[in-house]
C-alpha cells in the first residue's frame, strides 16, 4: 500500500527544522548586486577617463590577451604614456571602460527610482483593491490589466516620446509599466491575509477597518513585493537600455550602456565589436544578478 | 501484562534523525509486547513520538528520521533486520495501517473497490473480478450500506467517515494479524467517532486481529482498549490494563492527565441565579446567499438564547450545526440576517459601526485557531496592547503594566512579553488569546471551541484556567463545543444545536443525565466517557442515527431530524417542530417528547 506510506510521511506530529543548504544561488546575486551598487556610487570618479570627454585616440581596440600583463606592470610603474583602453576606445575617441563603469549611476538611478514608485503606486492600490470588494475596485482592477495587456516595450516608447526624452519620463513610463505587476501581487497576498483569524479578531477588538488594514493586513501582505522588486530592479535596468537603444531614453553623452550600443551598432560592420560587447555584458550581468538574488528570496521566503 | 509468547514484541526501539551539529532522537528506547487477540491503546501528548513509534513498527520512518536501534520481533523474525522484499510481504498482509486523514490516503483516481482489490492481490492470488467481490465483502464487513454501488466510488463521493471505513476495509483486506490505527478519528464528529470506533472494534474481533490504537483521547482508550501504554518523551513510561490506569495512574504524567477527570467527578456547577437574559437572542437567524442560486445555506434558524451575568452557557453540536455562526453573530462579526442580539438591555444589531466600536470592549471572542487569531509579525506586547489601545489609550507605560498583569492572570511568564507568535506553543498561545479577550473586562465572552487544537492534558489545564477566570470575574460565557467533557465541566447550562436549530436546552445535569430529544440523546450516547468501568464494548451498541446530516440548502420540511430518527412518525415529517418549553429552564423541540409519546430510556451516563 504505498500510497497510504505517502500520506503518512506528510503527517507531521515532531517538528523537524528544515536544513538549510548553503544557497550559492544567493551569493551570486548577492555579489552581482553590491557591487553594481558600488559602481552606482564611486562609478563615475574611479575610472581612468573621464566619461563623458573624448580622447584624441579614436576606434582603439581592447588589448589582446597577452599584452595585459605587460600594461599592468607598466600602469602600475607609471612608465606609459596614457592610462591603458582596457576595453578600447569607440569612434569618438570616449574610454569605454571608464564609461562601463560609470553607466549604473544612470541606469540604476533610473530603474530604482521607477521600481520605488511602481512599488507604492501598486501596493496601495493592490491593498485598496484587496480589501475594499467592490465596484470600483473592481474597475481598477480591469484597467490596470488593460495597461498590463499593452506590449511594454512599445508602451514606455510611446510615453517617452510623447512626455519627452528626460529620466523623469523614462521613471514615470516605466512606473506605469510595473504598477500593475505590484497591484496584482499584493491584491492575492491581501485576499489571502483577509480571511485569516487575526483580521477577524482585530474586527472584534473594535478597530476600525482602515487600522486593520494598514497595521494587520498590510504588513503581512508586503513579502511578495519586495521580492519581485529585485527581479523588477533587473528589468527595468534591461527595458532602460532598451529605450536608449531605439532613441528614446536619455541624451548622449551621459554614460548609459543602452546608448552605447546604440552608438556602437555602427561600428559593427566595419569591425570594431568592442564599442558594443562590452556594455552589452554588463546589461547581461546586472540582469542575471538581480533576477537570480530575486529567485533566491522567492525560494527562502517560501520555504518560510 | 506480557503474555508468553506475545505476537509483537518491540525492544529498545529508537528513531531519530540528524540536524547539523546534532542528533534529535525523538523515540528513544521504546519497548513492549502486544499479545494476539488484544487491543491496546498507545497514548501520549503531540511531540511525544507516537506517530513515530507506529510507523517504526513496520520498518518505516519519515525523512529526514532514521531507526537507529532496537528491534521489532514479529512471529520471530526481527522486522528491522529483514530484507525490504521481505518486509514489504509483511506490511500490508500481516500488519495493516490505518492513518489520520483518510480521504488523502485515498487515491483520488481510483475507485474505491479497485483500491481495495490491489491491496488485496499484493499479497494474495486472485483474479480482478475475485478481488472485486471481496472489496464488496470488506466493504460490507466494515458497515458500509450498498457495497455493490459504493465499490464503484471514488474517495471525493465519499463522507469523511465513509472513506474512513474503506480504508479499514483496505487495511483488513487481508486479515491481518495486527491492525495499527494512528489516531483514525481525528477530526471526526462524536457520533460518527463512536459508530466508526464500535464498527473497527467489532471487525478487529471478527478478524481476530490484535490491535494498536494510537490517541490522545481517554475516552477512546477507556471505551475500547485492553490494556494502555503511556508514551512520553520517547519512552514508555507506563503500561497497565486499562482499568488498573484509570484507577491508579503511577507515572506522574498519566495521574496529571487523570487528573481532571478525577476532580470532576465531584459534581456539576451551581447553577446561576439573578441576572438572567443579560445576553439574550432574539429569533437569531442568518441565511448565506448560494451564488448563481436564489437558495440560501439556512445557518442559523430562530435561535434564542440566554446568559445570565456569571453564566457559563455550552452550545453543543456537530460540524454543520450552526454553532460558530451563533458566535460569530453574537460578536456582530457576521450581521444576523433577521432578529436581535441583546446585551444588558441593548440590541447590538442596531448599533451604527462607531457604536459597535464602543460596545466591543464589553464583549470578546476567543477563537479556535490560536495561531491565525494573532498577528504573526507582532509580539506578545503588542498583541496585548492592542484592545488597549483601542478602547482606552492613555500611557504607554501602564498600558505596558496592564499586559503584564493579563500575561499574570492566564499563569504566563511576564518575560513572554517579547516572544512572537511562532515562538511559542499552542496552549501558551491559547492562553496569550484569552489574556488579550479579557484585557479590558468584557461582560461577555463567546469561547468557539477554544480547545479543540490542544492535546488533552492542555485542554484540562485551559478549562480550570477558563473556570476560575469565570469565578474570580464574574463574565459570561457562551462556550461553543463538541466536546461534552469540557462543556460538563465548565458550563452551568447547555443548548444542543441540530441544522440551525436549538432542539434542547436546559441545565448541565438535566441535559446530560436525561437527554431528551432524540438527536440530544443519539449525540449523548456517542460520546465516550473516559470511563472504564462502563465500557461501551462491554455493552450493546446503543442505536445510532441513520444517514447523515441533511444539507442546510434544502432543510426538511418538518422535523429537521426525521430523516434519521428512530421514532418517527408521519406528523414528524410533516410538521415544523417547536422549542416548547418544559419549566425549569427545559425546553425540548419535539412534538413525540412533549406528549410523552417516547418512553424516556435511563440515562446511558453516570
Amino acid at each position: 500500500m504505498p500510497d497510504q506510506v505517502q500520506d503518512l510521511l506528510l503527517d507531521e506530529t515532531t517538528y523537524v527544522p528544515p536544513v538549510r543548504k548553503a544557497d550559492w544561488l544567493m551569493r551570486i546575486g548577492v555579489s552581482i548586486v553590491t557591487l553594481v551598487i558600488f559602481l552606482a556610487l564611486f562609478g563615475p570618479y574611479i575610472g581612468p577617463y573621464d566619461p563623458t570627454r573624448t580622447t584624441i585616440r579614436i576606434a582603439v581596440p581592447p588589448p589582446g590577451l597577452t599584452e595585459i600583463p605587460g600594461l599592468l606592470a607598466g600602469w602600475i610603474g607609471g612608465t606609459l604614456e596614457y592610462p591603458p583602453h582596457w576595453m578600447g576606445t569607440d569612434a569618438n575617441g570616449y574610454d569605454i571602460f571608464s564609461r562601463v563603469i560609470a553607466a549604473p549611476r544612470t541606469d540604476l538611478k533610473i530603474a530604482l527610482l521607477a521600481n520605488i514608485l511602481s512599488l507604492i503606486t501598486g501596493v496601495f492600490f493592490g491593498l485598496v483593491a484587496g480589501y475594499w470588494r467592490n465596484w470600483g475596485t473592481e474597475l481598477l482592477i480591469r484597467v490596470s490589466d488593460v495597461l498590463q495587456s499593452f506590449p511594454v516595450f512599445i508602451m514606455a516608447m510611446v510615453l517617452v516620446a510623447l512626455a519627452g526624452r528626460s529620466a523623469t519620463n523614462i521613471i514615470i513610463a516605466l512606473a506605469f509599466v510595473y504598477t500593475p505587476i505590484y497591484l496584482r501581487l499584493t491584491r492575492a497576498e491581501v485576499l489571502g491575509q483577509t480571511s485569516r483569524g487575526f483580521v477577524e479578531a482585530a474586527r472584534a477588538m473594535g478597530n476600525s477597518e482602515l487600522s486593520i488594514a494598514l497595521r494587520h493586513v498590510l504588513p503581512n501582505s508586503l513579502t511578495p513585493a519586495l521580492i519581485q522588486s529585485s527581479v523588477t530592479i533587473g528589468f527595468a535596468i534591461l527595458l532602460t537600455a532598451g529605450l536608449s537603444f531605439v532613441g528614446a531614453g536619455v541624451r548622449p553623452p551621459t554614460p548609459e550602456w543602452g546608448l552605447m550600443i546604440s552608438t556602437g551598432a555602427n561600428q559593427i560592420v566595419l569591425g570594431e565589436w568592442w564599442p558594443s560587447v562590452f556594455p552589452g555584458l554588463a546589461i547581461s550581468l546586472t540582469v542575471f544578478g538581480f533576477a537570480v538574488l530575486g529567485n533566491a528570496l522567492e525560494r527562502r521566503y517560501e520555504r518560510g | 501484562m506480557n503474555g508468553d509468547n506475545p505476537l509483537l514484541r518491540v525492544r529498545d526501539l529508537k528513531v531519530g534523525y540528524e540536524v547539523p551539529g546534532d542528533l534529535i532522537v525523538p523515540v528513544e528506547g521504546v519497548s513492549f509486547d502486544l499479545n494476539p487477540h488484544e487491543v491496546v491503546g498507545l497514548i501520549g501528548d503531540a511531540g511525544s513520538g507516537k506517530s513515530t513509534t507506529a510507523l517504526a513498527l513496520m520498518g518505516l520512518a519519515r525523512p529526514p528520521g532514521k531507526i537507529l536501534g532496537g528491534s521489532v520481533e514479529f512471529g520471530g523474525r526481527d522486522l528491522l533486520t529483514l530484507p525490504d522484499a521481505e518486509i514489504r510481504e509483511i506490511r500490508g498482509r500481516d500488519i495493516g495501517i490505518i492513518v489520520q486523514n483518510p480521504r488523502a490516503a485515498l487515491n483520488p483516481m481510483l475507485r474505491v473497490g479497485r483500491q481495495i482489490g490491489f491491496a488485496y492481490r499484493a499479497h494474495n492470488e486472485a483474479t480482478e473480478a475475485a478481488a472485486r467481490a471481496h472489496a464488496i465483502d470488506m466493504l460490507r464487513l466494515v458497515g458500509i450500506n450498498d457495497p455493490e454501488r459504493r465499490v464503484e466510488a471514488y474517495a471525493h463521493e465519499l463522507s469523511g467517515g465513509m472513506a474512513q471505513r474503506a480504508l479499514i476495509a483496505m487495511a483488513l483486506s487481508s486479515t491481518p494479524k495486527l491492525l495499527i490505527a494512528d489516531e483514525p478519528t481525528s477530526g471526526l464528529d462524536v457520533t460518527i467517532q463512536a459508530q466508526f470506533l464500535d464498527e473497527m472494534w467489532q471487525t478487529v474481533q471478527k478478524t481476530g486481529s490484535a490491535m494498536l490504537l494510537v490517541t490522545q483521547e481517554l475516552g477512546v482508550i477507556a471505551n475500547f482498549c485492553d490494556r494502555v501504554l503511556v508514551l512520553h518523551k520517547g519512552r514508555i513510561v507506563e503500561d497497565a490494563p486499562v482499568r488498573q490506569f484509570f484507577a491508579e495512574p503511577q507515572h506522574p504524567y498519566s495521574q496529571e492527565v487523570l487528573r481532571f477527570y478525577h476532580e470532576r467527578a465531584s459534581g456539576y456547577p451551581e447553577q446561576v441565579t439573578g441576572g438572567a437574559g443579560f445576553l439574550r437572542t432574539d429569533a437569531l437567524t442568518k441565511h448565506f446567499p448560494l451564488r448563481g442560486s436564489d437558495k440560501v445555506v439556512q445557518a442559523v434558524d430562530k435561535v434564542t438564547i440566554s446568559v445570565a451575568k456569571g453564566e457559563a452557557v455550552g452550545l453543543v453540536g456537530e460540524s454543520g450545526s450552526g454553532k460558530t455562526t451563533v458566535g460569530r453573530c453574537l460578536m456582530r462579526l457576521e450581521h444576523p440576517t433577521a432578529g436581535a442580539v441583546i446585551l444588558d438591555g441593548q440590541d447590538i444589531t442596531a448599533l451604527n459601526a462607531a457604536e459597535m466600536r464602543k460596545m466591543r470592549s464589553r464583549m470578546q471572542i476567543v477563537f479556535q485557531d490560536p495561531f491565525d487569531s494573532v498577528n504573526p509579525r507582532w509580539t506578545v506586547a503588542d498583541i496585548l496592547d492592542e484592545p488597549l489601545r483601542v478602547h482606552e489609550g492613555g500611557d504607554k507605560a501602564a498600558r505596558r503594566e496592564r499586559a503584564v498583569a493579563a500575561l499574570k492572570q492566564v499563569d504566563l511568564d511576564p518575560s513572554l512579553m517579547i516572544a512572537k507568535p511562532r515562538d511559542l506553543g499552542a496552549s501558551t498561545l491559547q492562553r496569550i488569546n484569552i489574556a488579550r479577550a479579557l484585557i479590558c473586562n468584557p461582560d461577555f465572552v463567546v469561547l468557539d471551541e477554544p480547545t479543540s487544537v490542544l492535546a488533552p492534558r492542555a485542554r484540562n489545564s485551559l478549562i480550570a484556567l477558563l473556570a476560575r477566570l469565570q469565578k474570580e470575574l464574574g463574565i459570561s460565557y457562551l462556550f461553543i463545543s463538541h466536546d461534552l467533557t469540557t462543556v460538563r465541566y465548565l458550563c452551568q447550562r447547555v443548548a444542543v444545536m441540530y441544522l440551525g436549530q436549538i432542539v434542547e436546552e436546559g441545565s448541565v445535569e438535566q441535559v446530560f443525565t436525561a437527554p431528551q430529544h432524540p438527536y440530544s440523546r443519539a449525540l449523548l450516547s456517542a460520546h465516550l466517557m473516559p470511563d472504564p468501568t462502563n465500557r461501551r464494548v462491554d455493552n450493546p451498541v446503543p442505536a445510532a442515527l441513520e444517514g447523515e446530516i441533511p444539507s442546510p440548502i434544502d432543510v426538511p420540511k418538518g422535523c429537521y431530524l426525521a430523516s434519521r430518527c428512530p421514532h418517527v412518525t408521519d406528523a414528524c415529517r410533516a410538521n415544523p417542530q417547536v422549542l416548547t418549553d418544559l419549566g425549569q429552564g427545559r425546553a425540548v423541540r419535539c412534538e413525540r417528547v412533549v406528549a410523552g409519546e417516547i418512553t424516556l430510556q435511563e440515562a446511558a451516563h453516570d
